[in-house]
């Protein structure tokens, strides 16, 4: 009985180590790849410049779908970091994280796309399941780069709005 | 080798954790403490991609006066994301030796064990289960089994003190008190996890712990 179990223990351990890499549940979705002017997004930041910005949840709000379907998108959630790296001329940047639920979730895309040099400020906000950066003035960050950092950090990227999208004051 | 081993795994005892997340963010470690009815552990893990980590896991059965010191990877074998759901799927084992503690003179053995997690959870609610099976030779083998429900009275943003109640139940089918109830507070900040709790059924507490950076 003992060698019987521990074979199927054994077994069990076996498949363990030698199993695939995980099969995230990467279904098709839709990816949003707006790209905001740059002109439209500095409007944007003097239009923000008289707000207190004392509460990561001050401004936040959820935009009107342009598409009209009903859905709303989360905009740019203002923490002090997030106004600051703004108020240089940082691009911003909102991505929709599917399965976004705790701080541990948080806490793992912070660390991730703190690390790269092209990001000024990041802040992941639970209430929106959303994404919020800013770039450093001058950097770029693709939407596939974006999509593959969220994937280090264990999750998947749904929409990706910049600029004015992203700040809630496109037309 | 036995003895090098010990001491690499001994500093874990003194650390903390629990398995929530057992599989980090792309360079990540964590660690996790747990104590239970009959054993306390303490797991240290590195995660070098979002599908597994790998980490020295020391176990001390205080019922079977034992110790486990293992290598003990987890595999992330499904993740289900929704706009407010999350839920997972993981393999878990580990292999090591097997040691006589507080006394007990039984000789060294190898000591195997596997099992799965699984969970499910929003913002305010959780569900989840874990089992495992572990052979440790002379010193016995056994199987247990929990599931466990949470609510989260309301929905903290990042870095807020986010509190969960909870209820574990426990299945343990060669214990003489098979079937125990365990309610819990599960505390979150940061990268900080502390659960604190009571089995009501046998009188033990519950205290796990767990630190990601």
């Amino acid at each position: 009985m003992m060698n019987s179990s521990r074979t199927v223990a054994c077994a069990l351990l076996a498949a363990l180590l030698s199993a695939a890499p995980v099969a995230q549940n990467h279904d098709h979705h839709d990816h949003k790849h707006e790209q905001g002017g740059a002109d439209a997004m500095h409007q944007d930041h003097s239009d923000h410049a008289d707000h207190d910005h004392s509460t990561p949840s001050d401004h936040t709000t959820e935009a009107s779908n342009p598409t009209g379907n009903g859905d709303a998108h989360a905009v740019l959630t203002h923490t002090d970091d997030i106004h600051a790296a703004l108020e240089k001329g940082g691009e911003p940047i909102v991505a929709d994280v599917m399965g976004v639920v705790c701080d541990f979730c948080a806490l793992a895309m912070n660390k991730i796309f703190s690390k790269r040099e092209e990001i000024a400020a990041v802040y992941v906000d639970l209430d929106t399941k959303a994404l919020n950066l800013v770039l450093v003035p001058g950097a770029t960050l693709s939407d596939e780069t974006i999509e593959e950092l969220a994937v280090q950090a264990g999750y998947r990227v749904a929409a990706v709005r910049r600029g004015a999208q992203a700040l809630g004051n496109a037309s | 080798m036995r003895g090098y081993l010990r001491l690499i795994l001994l500093p874990s005892l003194f650390c903390s954790a629990v398995t929530a997340r057992p599989v980090s963010y792309t360079g990540g470690w964590t660690i996790i403490e747990e104590s239970d009815r009959q054993s306390s552990s303490a797991l240290v893990h590195y995660t070098p991609a979002p599908s597994w980590s790998i980490g020295l896991r020391t176990e001390v059965n205080r019922d079977n006066d034992y110790a486990i010191y293992s290598v003990h990877p987890t595999l992330l074998a499904k993740r289900w994301f929704g706009k407010d759901y999350q839920g997972n799927l993981y393999f878990h084992g580990g292999i090591g030796v097997a040691s006589g503690v507080y006394g007990n003179p039984l000789r060294d053995e190898t000591a195997v064990y596997g099992g799965i997690m699984a969970d499910w959870e929003t913002r305010s609610l959780f569900a989840g289960y874990r089992s495992r099976y572990l052979d440790a030779g002379h010193f016995g083998d056994q199987f247990m089994h929990a599931a466990r429900v949470g609510y989260a009275p309301y929905e903290g943003d990042s870095g807020d003190l986010h509190t969960w109640l909870m209820l574990e139940i426990d299945h343990r089918p060669a214990e003489e008190v098979p079937i125990t109830a365990t309610p819990l507070v599960r505390l979150f900040k940061g990268p900080l996890l502390l659960e604190v709790g009571y089995n009501l059924t046998v009188n033990q507490p519950l205290l796990n712990f767990t630190y990601r950076f």
